[in-house]
């Protein structure tokens, strides 16, 4: 039976004027991987933040493991390792150092800690730097560093606050496939990210945020099926005529056409062989084509058709 | 006790610097208390050598000579330009004088023609002395003869005035001899101790702090089970094992200087310097409390610490400065710290009461420093600017 780890009810947290939390809820069960998905400003980090006991709310109520999460639920916390996307270790300690002062703060038992501290670095694979300052490191090494700090303690609800910010596409992945070991090891992870590939790689469910709403949540598949969108064609193509644009807009399941002039692109909603349609109608016209391909819906498609606007910020 | 070990490991990067700003001034301190004892109540007026060619020889011109030889070094050389020279090129003779010819007719009928011819260094200090007394000597003459005295008489009584010795008191640098607990000199040690402990805190605990402080380890601890107070004891006990840790070495050093362990008054000096390290440290938090980077904090660290040393009296003793820059110094805490040191070095007569207001000052500066220390970071870290900061 699945028991729920984080239980947020009715959360409210307002700046002023801005209500950067409007009423959100969330249920989190026991070994998911939950993604928070939303653009920067969405909530994210107040919600991980008001979830922490870092920032005091306006209304509504937050439960771990059952108990009702205050700024002095010190043995919640003690179950709680938190991933931030800044690299938050101490440069004037070593890396075992500064494994051993974060896992410290956690678990007093010297035999145990040391344990631990020794389980954390053979996870991230840091053994061969042990007596190396953080300013010597790479950036991905130093990344395994700030997850080895949060995970030493083997806490059971793992957050991670965009982990793969500025992160080279070899050390992200590495990270992913660490996060899901973390995961396949017991321990319920929350994971924030506007990144929807890493989200859709890695999280059970997903909910998807804007401007402090969960506007949507669910698993992929759920999410996806929310949507009118279940197919979209693209084709390069030259001179494409009014009148042949026309027939395929006209085809069964087909509910939006867009064409510039280089680039056709179909939207479907349901059906098989929408693709091959299309082509047979293409071909009747005798018009060559350059390439084509065939997309299922991504998160962003679900962002974008319930928002009117693209998930990933420009600046991203 | 996780928190206050990273803070003595964090503390050891930082220490290297301190132990400089330690030993130098250990070894500057050491020859200056030990030095200062021995020449400070000895005065010794100047003997040059002076080389005299008496072209007139004269009685008079010879009493001149002997009036010089008096108070100088006579060196006899060879009478040719190279020889003297030579002489004056090598250092072996300060200032060649030539009794011209008719020195005493000119002198008994106070002509203003060349009484003397010389070769000397060019505005050496020799020089500047020598024609001082020669001036000096003339006019005396010539007032002498002026008021009716004969020329030989003049000259009698002229040698008479120069040959008194100049009485030389030393202001503020007194030695005072029944002062056995506490010497004049071994005060100096203890004089200086304000900057070094200004410079060496903020050198070393302010980064300290910083990094501890830092906003993502403050937010990675936030997280942990370590409860803040927790938290909060186990860097305030760090900071006092610091500043305990670096007063009880310039105590211990002080031990050596006094040769054995201190006595009466020595002991209230002793207590002032605790004081002034508590001083020390809470601006030392105060500072890191801004959150300073390091180029800011070696800034602050001379103008506080120099800024302090010059204005309150460390450097340059109380008495020498103006009026206007000790009523400055009035609120700086070194200055109540150099008036209690003056006051136990015997510059000022020993006052009980007064010398519990001036510990008094110093305490009280430390505890408004730390009120406002906790204020500013109350308002810091509040839970309103947590949003601030972008984790």
């Amino acid at each position: 039976m699945e028991r729920t780890v984080v239980k947020i009810e009715n959360l409210v947290k307002r700046y002023g004027d801005l209500v950067a939390l409007d009423h959100l809820s969330l249920d989190i069960q026991e070994g998911e991987v939950f993604g928070l998905l939303g653009p920067n400003g969405s909530g994210k980090t107040t919600t991980i933040n008001c979830l922490l006991s870092l920032l005091s709310f306006d209304k509504g109520n937050i439960e771990i493991f059952g108990k009702k999460m205050t700024p002095v639920s010190y043995d919640i916390k003690k179950e709680i390792g938190v991933i931030m996307q800044n690299v938050a270790v101490f440069k004037e300690l070593t890396v075992y150092e500064n494994i051993d002062y974060f896992c410290g703060l956690y678990i007093t038992d010297k035999v145990k800690r040391k344990q631990y501290v020794e389980e954390a670095v053979s996870f991230v694979g840091l053994e061969d730097f042990l007596k190396f300052h953080p300013k010597k490191l790479s950036g991905g090494l130093l990344r395994r560093l700030n997850i080895a700090c949060g995970i030493a303690h083997k806490p059971r609800l793992i957050i991670l606050d965009e982990p793969t910010v500025a992160v080279d596409p070899q050390s992200r992945n590495k990270i992913l496939e660490g996060i899901a070991e973390l995961n396949r090891n017991g321990a319920t992870i929350i994971y924030t990210s506007h990144y929807m590939e890493e989200v859709e790689q890695l999280c059970t469910r997903i909910a998807i945020m804007d401007k402090g709403y969960k506007i949507a949540e669910g698993t992929k598949d759920e999410l996806k099926r929310m949507i009118k969108n279940t197919e979209t064609v693209s084709i390069e193509i030259l001179g494409l005529s009014p009148e042949t644009r026309a027939q395929i807009a006209a085809l069964p399941h087909v509910y939006n056409t867009a064409y510039d002039g280089e680039k056709l692109t179909v939207y479907c909603s349901g059906g098989k062989h929408n693709l091959i349609r299309i082509l047979d109608i293409l071909q009747k016209q005798d018009l060559s084509f350059g390439r084509v391909y065939s997309e299922l819906p991504t998160l962003n498609d679900v962002f974008l058709e319930i928002t009117g606007k693209a998930l990933r910020d420009k600046e991203d | 006790m996780q928190v206050f070990n990273a803070f003595i490991k964090v503390l050891k990067k930082k220490l290297p610097g301190s132990i400089i700003y330690v030993v130098v001034f250990l070894v500057i301190a050491f020859p200056m208390a030990m030095n200062t004892a021995n020449d400070v109540d000895i005065f010794e007026a100047d003997r040059l050598s002076i080389c005299i060619f008496d072209e007139d020889d004269t009685k008079e011109s010879r009493a001149l000579s002997a009036c010089i030889g008096k108070n100088h070094d006579l060196v006899e050389l060879e009478n040719n330009r190279n020889a003297i020279t030579d002489a004056l090129y090598y250092e072996t003779v300060d200032y060649v004088l030539i009794i011209n010819k008719g020195y005493s007719k000119r002198l008994a009928d106070t002509q203003e023609q060349k009484l003397f011819s010389s070769y000397h260094m060019h505005d050496s200090y020799g020089t500047v002395f020598m024609e001082q007394f020669l001036n000096e000597y003339v006019s005396a003459v010539r007032a002498h003869i002026a008021g009716g005295a004969e020329l030989f008489a003049a000259i009698q009584s002229t040698e008479e005035a120069l040959s008194q010795e100049t009485k030389v008191t030393y202001a503020n640098f007194l030695h005072d001899d029944t002062n056995t607990d506490y010497p004049t000199n071994f005060s100096y040690f203890f004089q200086y101790m304000p900057y070094i402990l200004i410079s060496v805190l903020m050198h070393s605990l302010c980064p300290v702090l910083l990094a501890m402080n830092r906003k993502d380890i403050r937010f990675r601890t936030n997280c942990s089970s370590v409860k803040p107070n927790a938290y909060m004891v186990q860097i305030f006990a760090g900071s006092t094992f610091f500043i305990i840790g670096i007063w009880t070495i310039f105590i211990i050093a002080g031990l050596f200087m006094y040769g054995g362990l201190y006595q009466g008054k020595a002991w209230l000096a002793v207590l002032n310097s605790f004081l002034f390290a508590l001083v020390s440290a809470a601006i030392t938090i105060f500072i890191s409390s801004f959150e300073p980077s390091q180029n800011f904090i070696n800034l602050m660290t001379q103008v506080i610490g120099l800024g302090m040393s010059f204005l309150c009296g460390i450097f340059v003793p109380q008495s020498l400065l103006g009026d206007g820059v000790l009523a400055a110094a009035r609120f700086l805490p070194a200055y109540w710290y150099v008036r209690a040191n003056d006051m136990l070095a015997g510059k000022e007569v020993y006052d009980g009461t007064q010398f519990a207001a001036f510990l008094a000052i110093e305490a009280a500066f430390a505890v408004v420093l730390a009120l406002l220390t906790l204020l500013i970071r109350r308002l810091k870290y509040s839970g309103a600017n947590l949003l601030k900061v972008r984790f």
